[in-house]
């Protein structure tokens, strides 16, 4: 496959033309993932595309084949595809932000903010007077988890930065202090958590899509679509901030509206995404890297396939999860950091010199 | 026109520019010289709408304060002295970023035909494909120029001027290349823009350009033709060693030779 070799030589030095071809395979990969997703599972083989038709009239299909692929997999299936896309995109717009391909939402703190703002709607959302709480019935935890990844993103990017300039060991250190604080919190929280909350809590935090249901999706969704949604116009800004603040600001790009636009839609994804599935790490580091290898670092082309491939890589991991230790399932979490970790070391070692500047 | 009036410039406590006066003409390049931390670079940044600043600037007569950053970009474009690129951009990428500011979409014909039009003249034809972390200092600094190139294109765009703003563009370079850069800066003011160029080499200044304004720390020493401006005395003075300037033939633009120290 020459279009998706870095190593081809590129006279014309354009790869906006492998970045499209990608994306055409992409978009193929998530349909034959999705419905891979929609069949596989403890019951065997199931006629999905049957059921999936018979809901429209256009077959037929028995009620448990029905309720198998419509109530329980297909949630799951989406839930999957937007968190995988979520954390892709905003790795991407991180990455971008401190313009260092090293930043990741799970890395430096922004999902244990989530986590934070997650555990405290769940151990301490009944506190709430009643009224409230019946007003934001079911959104709570994601809007709290939302509000955890804003307030994280935006001190470790005031922490970090400095007259335009982002230190990198400043960051990751940062975000491990911002990361051990969030997590001393979450623990002081769970003082107060029943037994049952805390059972919850414990593997929710490893990560799961299994948790997947329609009501949390129509939640959370929204958000994770607002945040995926709002990356685009962000592609123009991000590509020139990879030449420095300065420069951006020379090409027209207004850098603090363009901050706060990308630290919310940040939030907005990771936080929802938290806030369904729990910790899911390195998603956001390893799809936007393997993409710069064969496409380049224009955003324009890198946020729709990030989005693709993310969403393929969180279903395949979690096929995964379901069929390692079948009948039991694996958290996903543990999936993605068996599989992102390694990876992640092996982008440490390639870019060495970055920490060291 | 670009202008600055009373111009003051503080870092934190520090003061840097005191009550500067500024003066640029379309049509000519304007060079701004002076020792080390005169506030040369102080003052580029600040007319390039990139430092908070007391005074007043004008950029063809507008306040620069009222002007959004993206009306900015479309009227002038900004060299730095150095700028890292954070990922992999292969060089015809890098210089195609300077489509998405400015006007570009103004130009006629084939975006990308601009862009290799950019790169032919800084004379980089040929190293499209290369990554830019692979290329020399030197090239990297046309590559850089090529991207500014192609922001603003056209010299002059629906009656006004636009604006080359050039912070040290040959330092990096062998004496070739910088003779090819100043001539491209002289070409674009001839073509009816306007080019400010902050400038080490006092006889590249003298060769290339129509205004010279000499600062010494932070205020306005002199500015004028070359030839009022880089003169025995006032160089001396500013940079703090001996320089003797020429004149031959008698009528031409000067030239400078240090004189050392020791004598």
């Amino acid at each position: 496959m020459a279009i998706l070799s870095p190593s081809e030589p590129m006279t014309s030095g354009d790869r906006r033309a492998r970045a499209a071809t990608l994306r055409a395979l992409l978009v193929l990969g998530l349909v034959l993932v999705m419905l891979a997703g929609l069949g596989w599972g403890a019951a065997g083989q199931t006629d999905v595309i049957g059921a999936l038709l018979a809901r429209f009239g256009l077959a037929q299909a028995s009620l448990a084949e029905m309720t198998i692929v419509w109530d329980i997999r297909m949630p799951r299936v989406l839930t999957g595809a937007l968190v995988g896309a979520a954390l892709a995109v905003s790795g991407a717009v991180m990455q971008g932000l401190f313009r260092n391909p090293l930043a990741d939402p799970g890395l430096v703190g922004v999902s244990a903010g989530s986590g934070l703002g997650a555990v405290a709607a769940i151990v301490l959302g009944g506190l709430l007077p009643a009224p409230l709480l019946a007003m934001t019935e079911g959104a709570l935890v994601p809007l709290a988890a939302f509000l955890g990844g804003w307030a994280a993103t935006l001190v470790l990017y005031m922490i970090a930065t400095r007259g335009g300039r982002t230190s990198v060991a400043t960051m990751l250190l940062a975000g491990i202090a911002l990361a051990a604080l969030t997590g001393a919190l979450t623990g002081l929280i769970l003082y107060r958590a029943t037994d049952n909350q805390l059972r919850d809590l414990t593997f929710w935090s490893m990560g799961s899509v299994a948790g997947a249901t329609w009501a949390k999706l129509l939640v959370a969704g929204p958000l994770i679509a607002a945040g995926l949604l709002a990356a685009p116009f962000l592609a123009r800004a991000l590509d020139a901030l990879s030449l420095g603040e300065a420069v951006a600001l020379h090409m027209g790009v207004d850098i603090q509206k363009m901050k706060r636009i990308a630290i919310l839609s940040v939030a907005a994804s990771v936080g929802a995404s938290v806030a369904i599935t729990g910790g899911i790490g390195f998603v956001g580091i390893v799809v936007p890297h393997l993409l710069r290898l064969v496409q380049g670092p224009e955003h324009r082309g890198l946020l729709p396939n990030a989005a693709l491939l993310g969403a393929i890589l969180l279903l395949l991991a979690d096929m995964l999860s379901r069929t390692l230790v079948a009948p039991a399932e694996l958290p996903i979490g543990i999936v993605t950091a068996t599989l992102g970790g390694p990876f992640f070391l092996w982008i440490l070692m390639r870019n060495r010199a970055l920490l060291e500047g | 026109m670009l202008s600055a009036k009373s111009l003051n410039l503080r870092y934190g406590q520090r003061r840097v520019l005191h009550d500067v006066d500024f003066t640029a003409r379309p049509g000519e390049v304007t060079a701004i010289v002076g020792p080390n931390g005169s506030g040369k670079t102080s003052l580029l940044s600040a007319l390039s709408g990139a430092r908070a600043y007391d005074g007043e600037i004008r950029l063809n007569g507008l306040d620069l304060r009222d002007l959004a950053p993206a009306r900015q970009a479309q009227l002038r474009a900004v060299l730095p002295q150095s700028a890292e690129v954070a990922f992999p951009f292969t060089l015809l990428e890098l210089v195609r970023l300077g489509l998405s500011a400015g006007l570009a979409r103004a130009h006629p014909g084939d975006p990308t035909t601009l862009v290799r039009a950019a790169i032919a003249r800084v004379g980089l034809a040929g190293h499209e494909g290369r990554m830019v972390q692979q290329l020399s200092g030197g090239e990297r600094q046309r590559a850089q120029l090529a991207r500014v190139l192609v922001q603003i294109w056209e010299p002059v765009l629906e009656g006004a001027p636009r604006w080359l703003l050039l912070d040290e563009p040959v330092s990096a370079l062998d004496i070739g290349h910088q003779l090819s850069i100043m001539q491209l800066a002289h070409d674009y003011a001839r073509a009816g823009g306007g080019v400010v160029a902050v400038m080490h080499d006092l006889n590249l200044t003298s060769m290339y350009a129509d205004r010279v304004v000499l600062l010494q720390a932070g205020r306005l020493r002199a500015a004028g033709r070359p030839e009022e401006v880089l003169t025995d005395h006032d160089l001396s003075a500013c940079y703090g060693c001996a320089l003797r300037t020429n004149t031959a033939p008698p009528g031409a633009r000067p030239w400078l030779l240090p004189q050392s120290a020791a004598t």
